[in-house]
Order: C-alpha cells, then sequence, then structure tokens
C-alpha cells in the first residue's frame, strides 16, 4: 500500500497545478522571509484563508513551499542587513554578516542557498524513508494517547521555549478554552455565545492564527524603527560560495541531521536548531575557527540546518498534530481548514496526500537553488521596502482573509483582540505556540477526552493503565516528568554531589 | 505599599493578568448559570480553571512563599540546571523592544505632530486598524480600503504616489475577494453604497493609469 501510495503522491507532486503552486509559494516564501519582521508564519496565515477555493493537497503544497521559501529567505536580510527576515536566520547574522562587510556577500549568500537546499534534500529524503516507520507508530495510537499527546505537546513547548512553565500553562489552557466557545462537540447546544449567533461556529482558529501570528506581528513591526538600507555592496563569487559548502561536508551534513532531529521535537523550531547547530560547529571548530569574523562554516552550519528543521517538524505535525513550530502550527491549521485529521488518516487512506506533500518539499529545494542563485544580485532590493508600507497590506489582507472563513465580522474583530492579546504575550513571555497549538487542538483534545472515557465507561482510569493501555501511561509520565522534572533536578543533583 | 502606588506600579502584564481572571471566570461560572449538561461543561472548565489559578499566581508572584515562587515565576528548563528568573528576562526582553524602538531624533516627524498629535505608532496602528473594522463592517471593506491606506501612508510621510497605488492595490485585492469568493465587501451593516461600485471602479482604473504616467513621464 505505501508503495502504491508513493507512486500516486509522485504523481500529484509532478502534475502542473502542483508544479505550479510549488514554484509561487517558494518564491512567495522567499520574498516574505527576506522581509525583515515578516517571515514564514505571518506569510502563511495571511495566505491561509486564501487557499479555501483550492484542492486540499494543492493548499497544503503552496502552504509547505512558502514554509520553505521562507526559510531559505530569511538568511538574505540576516547576511545583508544584520536584520534577521526570520527568527530562525538570526543565527545567520553572527557571521552571514561579517561576511558581507568583508567583501563576501555573494558568497555567503550563495553558501546559505547550497546548504539550505542540499539539507533540505537530505531532510526531505529521510521524511520519505521514514514514514513506513511513522505509519506503524502513528497506528498504534487511540483516543487517550491522541487527547494525552495534545496535553504533552503544550507542556513540551512550555518547557522548550525556557520562559515560566505556569505562564506556558496558561497560554495552552486559554487556547483550549477559546477553542470551546460555539457548538459544544457531544451536546450539540450553544457554549459561551451570550445569544450571538455568530459565535455558534465558535472563534474559527484560522482567524486566531491570522491575529496571533500576522496583526501581533505588525503591531510589533510598528514599533521597531526601520531598518535601515545597507551600504554594503554585493561582492563576492557565487561560484566560489557554492564550492565552499563541498569543502566542509561534515559540516553540512552534522547540521542538517542537528536541523531534523531538533525539528522533530515539539516547540522547538528553527531557531533553536540553527543556533544548536552553529554552537555545536564552534565547538567541534576550536580555536581554529574565525566565528564571528565570517569564517564561512558559521553560515553553512545555520543554514544547513533550517531547512532540514522544516521536514523533521513534519513529523510530529502530520503524525499527531503536534506542530513544532509558528508555521507548523498554521500548516496544522490548513489541514485542519482542509478537513484532514492529522494523524492514522494521513498515513493510511490519505498517505498519497502525506507523500505528494514530501515529494514536494524535496522538489522545492531545486527551486531554491535556482531561483536563489538568481535572486542573488537583486537581494538587496528585497530588504530596502519601508515596513510602513507592508503593514497596511497585511491589515488588508488579514481581515479580509478572516471574513472569507465564515462571512462573519466576529472572526475579524477576533484577529484585532488576539492580535492585541499576542502582542503582550510575546512581550511578557508566555508561549503563543502553546496558546495556539491548545486552540488549534482543542476541538480534537476535547473530542478524545470524551471518547476515551465513553470507551472506559467513565472510568478516568483509562489514562493511566499500564497493563491495558502502556502508550498511555507511558505519555502521562513523560507529561509529569516535563512539568515537574526540572523543580526536582536540582535536588536530586545536590543529594547526588553530597553523596 | 498603598493601593495607589501599586497601581501606579502596574504593567501591561497585570492588566492581561486580570482580563484572564476575570474571563476565566466567566467560562468558570457561566455553564453553572445556564446549566450546561456536564458533557458540555467539563472540558471548558477544567482548562478555565487551570487559567484562573495560573492567572492568580503569577499576578500574586510577589508575595508566594518561596517553593511555590520558584514553579510559578522561575524559568527552568529539563536541558538546563540554572534557573533565572523569568520577570528579568521579561524586563530584559522589554528593554530591548524599547531599544529597537525608534528615537524621536533618528525618525521622519509623522503627519499629526505637524499638528500637534503625537501617538505612539503601535497605538496608531491599532487605532486605525480598528478604525477600518469598524468603517469596513458599516460601510463595506471595499470603500473604506483606499483611504485607509491612504491614511497610514501619509502617517508616515510616504509619498502620495506610493501610498495611491498601494491603495488602488489592496482595493483591487478586495475587488479580487468579491468577485471570485463571491463576499459583500462593497455593501455595509449601515451604509450601502454598492450601487456606486461601477463609478468607483472606473475612477480608480482612470486614477491608476494616471498614477503610473505620472511615474512614467
Amino acid at each position: 500500500m505505501a508503495v502504491e501510495s508513493f507512486f500516486e503522491g509522485l504523481s500529484i507532486a509532478l502534475s502542473g497545478e502542483a508544479l505550479l503552486w510549488l514554484t509561487a509559494g517558494l518564491l512567495l516564501g522567499i520574498v516574505l522571509g527576506a522581509l525583515p519582521g515578516i517571515g514564514s508564519p505571518v506569510g502563511m496565515a495571511i495566505v491561509l484563508p486564501l487557499t479555501l477555493p483550492l484542492d486540499s493537497t494543492m493548499a497544503l503544497i503552496l502552504l509547505i513551499a512558502i514554509y520553505s521559501g521562507a526559510m531559505f529567505g530569511g538568511s538574505i536580510a540576516a547576511i545583508l542587513i544584520n536584520a534577521p527576515g526570520t527568527e530562525s536566520a538570526a543565527a545567520t547574522t553572527l557571521d552571514g554578516y561579517p561576511m558581507s562587510k568583508n567583501g563576501l556577500a555573494k558568497n555567503a549568500l550563495a553558501i546559505a542557498t547550497t546548504a539550505s537546499a542540499l539539507n533540505g534534500f537530505l531532510g526531505a529524503l529521510a521524511l520519505i524513508l521514514i514514514s513506513p516507520v511513522l505509519i506503524e507508530v502513528v497506528l498504534a495510537f487511540g483516543s487517550p494517547e491522541y487527547f494525552l499527546l495534545a496535553i504533552l505537546g503544550i507542556s513540551l513547548i512550555t518547557i522548550v521555549t525556557q520562559g515560566s512553565i505556569v505562564k506556558g500553562l496558561v497560554a495552552g489552557a486559554l487556547g483550549f478554552m477559546i477553542s470551546t466557545i460555539g457548538t459544544g462537540i457531544l451536546s450539540p447546544r450553544p457554549r459561551y455565545t451570550f445569544g450571538q449567533f455568530g459565535l455558534y461556529d465558535g472563534i474559527d482558529f484560522v482567524a486566531a492564527l491570522i491575529g496571533m501570528f500576522a496583526f501581533a506581528e505588525m503591531m510589533k513591526l510598528a514599533a521597531m524603527k526601520q531598518i535601515a538600507s545597507t551600504d554594503i555592496e554585493l561582492g563576492g563569487s557565487i561560484r566560489e560560495g557554492i564550492s565552499t559548502v563541498f569543502r566542509y561536508p561534515k559540516t553540512t551534513l552534522k547540521s542538517g541531521l542537528i536541523g531534523m532531529g531538533i525539528g522533530m521535537i515539539p516547540g522547538s523550531g528553527a531557531t533553536t536548531s540553527t543556533f544548536v547547530a552553529y554552537a555545536e560547529e564552534v565547538r567541534s571548530v576550536g580555536k581554529d575557527g574565525r566565528f564571528g569574523e565570517g569564517d564561512p562554516r558559521g553560515v553553512i552550519a545555520p543554514e544547513g540546518a533550517n531547512n532540514p528543521t522544516v521536514s523533521g517538524s513534519l513529523i510530529p505535525t502530520l503524525s499527531f498534530g503536534i506542530p513544532g513550530s509558528g508555521s507548523t502550527a498554521v500548516l496544522l491549521g490548513g489541514i485542519l481548514m482542509h478537513g484532514l485529521q492529522p494523524g492514522p488518516a494521513l498515513f493510511s487512506d490519505e498517505l498519497n496526500i502525506t507523500y505528494a506533500l514530501f515529494i514536494s518539499l524535496f522538489l522545492g529545494n531545486f527551486l531554491i537553488i535556482a531561483v536563489g542563485l538568481t535572486v542573488i544580485p537583486y537581494a538587496s532590493r528585497l530588504t530596502e521596502i519601508d515596513t510602513n508600507i507592508i503593514i497596511p497590506v497585511v491589515v488588508v489582507l488579514s481581515f479580509a482573509g478572516a471574513y472569507t472563513l465564515n462571512q462573519n465580522w466576529f472572526d475579524v474583530t477576533a484577529v484585532v483582540a488576539l492580535g492585541v492579546l499576542g502582542f503582550y504575550m510575546v512581550r511578557y513571555n508566555y508561549s503563543i505556540i502553546a496558546f495556539v497549538l491548545g486552540i488549534v487542538l482543542g476541538p480534537i483534545a476535547e473530542e478524545n477526552f470524551f471518547r476515551s472515557l465513553q470507551i472506559s465507561g467513565g472510568e478516568y482510569s483509562i489514562f493511566i493503565d499500564p497493563i491495558n493501555r502502556p502508550l498511555s501511561f507511558l505519555l502521562v509520565l513523560a507529561i509529569l516528568f516535563i512539568l515537574v522534572g526540572p523543580f526536582l533536578k536540582p535536588y536530586l543533583e545536590r543529594k547526588i554531589d553530597r553523596a | 505599599m498603598s493601593i495607589k502606588t501599586r497601581y501606579k506600579n502596574a504593567t501591561a502584564e497585570h492588566i492581561m493578568l486580570v482580563f484572564l481572571i476575570a474571563l476565566s471566570g466567566i467560562f468558570l461560572v457561566e455553564p453553572v448559570v445556564q446549566n450546561y449538561p456536564l458533557d458540555a461543561r467539563i472540558f471548558p472548565q477544567s482548562t478555565a480553571a487551570v487559567v484562573f489559578v495560573g492567572s492568580v499566581l503569577l499576578l500574586a508572584q510577589n508575595y508566594l512563599p518561596k517553593p511555590v515562587y520558584t514553579f510559578v515565576a522561575e524559568s527552568i528548563s529539563v536541558t538546563s540546571t540554572t534557573a533565572g528568573d523569568d520577570q528579568e528576562s521579561t524586563e530584559d526582553d522589554e528593554e530591548l523592544t524599547e531599544g529597537d524602538e525608534e528615537s524621536t531624533d533618528e525618525r521622519t516627524p509623522r503627519l499629526g505632530e505637524e499638528y500637534g498629535v503625537e501617538i505612539n505608532d503601535t497605538v496608531f496602528m491599532v487605532i486605525t486598524s480598528v478604525l477600518y473594522l469598524l468603517l469596513g463592517w458599516a460601510a463595506g471593506l471595499f470603500f473604506i480600503t483606499l483611504p485607509f491606506v491612504l491614511l497610514y501612508t501619509l502617517w508616515f510621510r510616504i509619498p502620495w504616489y506610493i501610498g495611491v497605488g498601494l491603495g488602488l492595490i489592496a482595493t483591487a485585492v478586495i475587488w479580487f475577494f468579491m468577485t471570485f469568493l463571491i463576499l459583500p465587501f462593497d455593501q455595509g451593516a449601515v451604509f450601502d453604497f454598492s450601487p456606486f461600485l461601477p463609478f468607483v471602479i472606473d475612477g480608480m482604473t482612470i486614477t491608476l493609469e494616471r498614477a503610473v504616467e505620472t511615474r512614467v513621464i
């Protein structure tokens, strides 16, 4: 079945329509990624409602292409003006910008393109190869496990984002809470609608995603100063840049593995993986490196890690509905909006769609190389766009997009309200990923929670039954370990030291 | 510390937490008042309880005993042993955000400043967006988009022809939504300007042509 689905997926991914959306998405992603302050979650959130008329597979190919394109695009601004287009490109500034100042901007951009695309190939290939194993794992999960996975996902995010755990839990629970507005899942009765018919369908999670990622981000952008255009000239050689990547195969491969591995952990997106890859390179090279002064390995490492993170983060997103980052949270929103369910269905009946996505991701890297290397001479122009031009356009698109969802002004109001809330949540270190995950997974978690109770006849022990449901039991232990572990660790270490 | 001093020291985070406490309070009480069935109330009430308790703890964190304070306020991860105060990192972040803000010496004066009106850029963005939402609802997004984009760009001293061009593109996007997704963006809930639509589209085409000619010449 897997082989059959693979070839079906291949024919979908190679169709003219899929290639068109793939190209459009990558180009859009590169441009959005290159604009400081925009990045993939904002771009994907704005585009999401526009994909409504599209076929679900094409819509997801478009979203994944934007994600992948923005990962590379973010490095353009990082290298040329020392202002990462996306957070994931922050590590690239450390050596990318000094390279530009040393007259090697073209080398740095070519390194970023090649390392990003090369490891993107490997990441997508690894994803295709491990998918048969994933299918087995995913099919072992039932309702109690899916409910616990949603809780585990939020718990993991609170830990990985390294803020206060209580803040993370409040953010996640708030998301769950907001998702309960509207008609109940089991009892078809309106909840928290206060007599407003417009709230009977609840607050659309796509509107929440637009508010949290697009509107809140524009508020942040409005507060920031205009990034001045750079005086740096585009010096250096593209060809030399490409060959530099092949001179350091170990660095390239290692960063790819780090990117993919970290991408698989919910809550830890490319920002973490790129910094870990960079730090590992600095550690392994030691005193021989000129890191911070324009060492090419300082560009290869983060850029080699960013695209495989996309592949890695698709694993928990598609298999369990647990997104690894803001971008994958929006992607998950797209999956649900188009009537698909992450989990067993995507690895059984709809396996061809899953393969089409993986193959598109693989093909997208050819385009990153082709487009990336072509746009290098013009790259600096992208970074010179005034943010005050971007903001009103994003606001218009956000409002129009939110209204499109259900032709409901409550959704548009939710964009503004949740945008303002998101702005302050980010400012005070409340995880908006946990909040968004709560809103997106709320209905799934609630449904699986009650389905589990129906299976057990109302007994909560179904979640902690080590004999009949060992997987559930292990998940509960994992949640406890994540939430309580960090507080016990110092005490245990002190005890061990004393002993 | 007097209530007045505490009120003065309140940050936006405190206001947000009070809002979350009130909101979660509603989510806890409403099912009881409206007599929701058990399967419709368990999940929202459980999640609201987490929000309520968490927000109260965060709001009162400075008055909590040490072990509880550690759990509530400190940033600890499974991968690191160093426990940092989350409040400190937030303050650092705030400083960074403030540092990012354009100093008045470097930035171009806003349009309002000529008339003695000084508004923070983020506040201006939110106010104009809310106005755009309200007027879009009342009169239709199609008719309000151009004035909104024009006002926004002129406020930040972006050349008028860029503002007009951008406004027309944004209006064209709304028109695209109206035509291809069949959305009533030309009809407001209070005013219906849809009979004027053909005139507006003709006018826009002519203006766009002129704007392009001006730039080309």
